[in-house]
Order: C-alpha cells, then structure tokens, then sequence
C-alpha cells in the first residue's frame, strides 16, 4: 500500500457517515484521487477543520492499487481562499474551474495542470470587482490547454490554412476551432467567431496568457464566452452528463462577478 | 426481485449504506423476531405519514406547526438560520439560545448543482417582510460553502432593514492550540474580542 505526500487542493467533498468525508483532491504528483478522511468532520479530529473546499495544503495519501478510493492520512493546510466565498461571482467562477478540472483531469501526475489550477483560482479570489468572470474564462482555457485539446486558433481546424487575425471567423466545437470561410460553408452548427474574441481565447490559450488582458469584457460578450466555453467543454465530455457548476456560473444574478 | 434483494437494494440507498452493509442488515432482520420487523415498517410508515416541515421555519414537525414556533416563551424577534433540521438539535442541545430557526434544506453548491432557489431563501425574506423580525443570525456551517451561503443571505436581507449577525469561529472549547489547523487559528485571531 503505497505512501504518497504530494501537494493538493479540495475540489469537492462530501460527509460520508457520522464522521468522515469522501474528498475530491487535485495533486500535483498522482493527478485528482478520490480519498476518504475518516474522521474529517470532528472539530478536533487530525484534519481539523481544514479540509474545506479549494484548502490547499500537504496531503498524504494511502493509495491502494486497483482501488477508486483511497485513504487521505494527514492533510496540513497551507492555504485556504476564503474570497472564493465572497460573491456568487466569484464561488460559482470557481466551482466551474474545479468541475472543469474534476471531469476532465485523471490520476496521472500532471504538474503543470495542477499549477494552472492553483493560479486560476488565486486570479478569481484576487480579481477585482466586476472581473472574476474574466479570471475564470482566461484560466479554463488555459486549463483545456493543459488537458491537450486546445481549440486551433490560428489555423483553420480543416484545412490548417492560415486565418487572417484581423478577419471574423466560424467556430465549429466539432471540429476543435475555427474555421476559415469555405470551411465554415459546409459545416452545420457553426458558431460566429468575432475577431475579438478570437484574439482574446489566443491570448488566454497561450502560455504566457494572464486574466488581466484583453480588457473587460461587456456582459453580452462575458455571456458569449461562457457559453463558447460550456459548449466547447460539452462536445469533449464523453459521458453527456450536465455541467451543473457551469450552468449556474452562467445565472443571470451574478453577470460579471 | 426477491424480498432479501428488494429490502437490501433499499436500504443501499440510504446515505453511508453499501451492498456489504446494505445486506448484512437484511439478514440481522431475518435472524430477528418478524414482529421486530413489523415494528420496524410500522415506525417507518409513521414517520413518512407523520413528519414534514414546520409551515414556519422549515423544522421537522407532526403538526403544521414546531413545538419551537409554538412556544410563547421563545423570541420571535430573533431567527436563527441553519442549514438542516438537524442542526437545530445541536444548538438547542447547548440550551442558551431562546429565539426561533429558519431552515435552510442545505447551503448552497454549484457543482453539486445546489443554487439560491433551491434553498428557503425566499421564505425566510417573506417572514422578514412580514415584521416582527429584529436580528437574523447566520448559523451556516463555517465552510466555504457555508459562508458562500451566509453571504448570499446576508445580502438579500440588506434591503429589509434588520441586523444580521454570523456565528463566531474559531477554536473549540477544550481544544489544544499545539493541534489546531492554520484556518482555525487565523480565524480565531482574526475574531478576537477585548477581555471584560
């Protein structure tokens, strides 16, 4: 039964009996566990109170080969993101970046993953009034990046001729991106890619993206790229499931964050 | 189905039940008297006939109304919010607080897809609105989720005119500091108060 410490943030948990609780934890060496802390809901019990939702901190981890759920021994808290709780901007932000992260990550070390997370959920908690949603749409692109399945931004995801950055384009989340003109005309479901808003997913896709660039955006175009993104997101999950976070990020009451 | 596999599949359903548990609880039944049994189903159907929420506060209740609604003595100036009936047991057992609860029936949790219109929110601001109503206190757990709620409660009360108040946090009573998790600490410095 080996003995894992690795770095990790709770992405979800729920109670599990009298006393214990079943988390979701992304880490950065064994990718995202489910893990049972017995005992985690005493006050005075060796988890204290500090696995709590989006708490990052030192996990240590009985992993059983085989097994979809393992045992978390010990997690020594380093930081929590109490401004995550702050406005229904922000949590909503943020419970879609860990449900993002949570239906699309595996049990696999991917450190770079793991460091984007943690940045995007630091940009929200950070992000002044009114930005949150930028921060978030910025770090779930920079997120699907990570996970390998980037939309093609540049070049048409058809033909790979390449697109005039100044020009509006299609966007087909079939194909994985835009498409140039005459490839747009023979697809169905073709989504209008403004120029703008392309400049915006290259700059949020690309490496050295941040959340406080391109600028904000007006609510009709925050809505446009939620919905780009959900969509997007859809057409890769596998099992069809709904994205409940994501839906309920996109609720008419917290427009902005 | 057979019975064994009928009772075992529902009782698998409850939360923190597996397979395992689930059908090692049937045979205990079938090892016992089948009056035991019966009295069982009898509480059981009791229960669903009897038990729902109190038409005020949301409490469990067998009448329209809970004994703590019904109580003259307990303040109804005074709304203490909590998440789940259950909770309610908790800070009754302290025996210090005399107002009245508003249920929740959760806290709010996007990704368990848990929003504001899930929750007795819009009761609570009707009970409000209909007077009477001098402090709401937000007894949340003191989780994110918990204070996500809060937050959200607290700002739908804002227009309404009354002082709203979020239990404390921090170190439990009998508690070691040497054990005590960096949150909890912070949180406990951070609510500090003058010594009288």
């Amino acid at each position: 039964m080996p003995l894992v410490a690795t770095d990790g943030i709770v992405l979800h948990a729920i109670d599990y009996m009298e006393t214990s609780r079943i988390v979701r934890l992304a880490t950065r060496d064994v990718g995202l566990q489910s893990v049972i802390a017995k005992g985690a809901r005493r006050t005075r019990g060796r988890h204290g109170a500090s696995l709590d939702l989006f708490a990052e901190g030192a996990a240590h981890l009985s992993l059983r080969p085989g097994r979809d759920l393992h045992t978390l021994t010990g997690f020594d808290v380093t930081r929590s993101r109490p401004e995550l709780a702050a406005d229904m901007g922000r949590f909503t932000a943020a419970s879609a970046i860990a449900e993002l992260v949570l239906r699309f990550a595996h049990d696999d070390e991917h450190a770079a993953l793991y460091d984007t997370l943690l940045a995007t959920l630091d940009a929200i908690a950070g992000a002044p009034p009114g930005r949150a949603r930028v921060a978030a749409l910025a770090g779930a692109w920079r997120l699907v990046a990570e996970l390998g399945f980037a939309p093609a931004l540049d070049r048409c995801a058809l033909c790979h001729r390449p697109l005039d950055p100044a020009a509006d384009a299609g966007f087909s989340h079939r194909d994985g991106g835009a498409l140039c003109p005459a490839c747009a005309r023979q697809r169905t479901g073709v989504r209008a890619l403004p120029a703008p808003a392309r400049t915006a997913l290259r700059h949020w896709v690309a490496e050295a993206g941040d959340a406080s660039t391109p600028g904000d955006l007006d609510d009709a175009t925050g809505r446009a790229h939620q919905r780009l993104l959900r969509e997007f997101l859809h057409e890769h999950l596998a099992d069809g499931r709904p994205l409940r976070a994501f839906d309920m990020w996109e609720g008419a009451r917290w427009a902005g964050g | 189905m057979s019975a064994i596999e009928d009772l075992a599949l529902e009782l698998a359903k409850l939360p923190g039940i597996g397979r395992k548990t689930a059908t090692r609880l049937t045979y205990h039944l079938l090892k016992q008297p089948p009056e035991a049994s019966r009295r069982l189903a009898g509480a059981l159907v009791t229960m669903a006939e009897r038990v729902r929420s109190c038409e005020v506060c949301g409490n469990l209740t067998e009448d329209a109304q809970c004994a703590i609604c019904r109580d003259p003595r307990r303040d109804p100036a005074l709304v203490c919010v909590v998440e789940e009936a259950s909770d309610i047991g908790a800070i009754e057992r302290a025996g210090e607080y005399r107002g009245r609860y508003h249920v929740l029936g959760g806290r709010l949790s996007p990704l368990d897809g848990v929003g504001p219109d899930d929750l007795a929110i819009d009761a609570l601001l009707a009970r409000v609105r209909g007077g009477g109503v001098r402090e709401v206190i937000l007894a949340t757990n003191p989780s994110l989720e918990g204070e996500a709620t809060a937050v959200y409660v607290q700002r739908e009360l804002k227009a309404h005119g009354v002082a709203v108040t979020r239990i404390a946090r921090g170190l439990p009573v009998g508690g070691d500091l040497e054990y005590a998790d960096g949150v909890t600490i912070a949180q406990a410095l951070s609510a500090r108060r003058e010594m009288p």
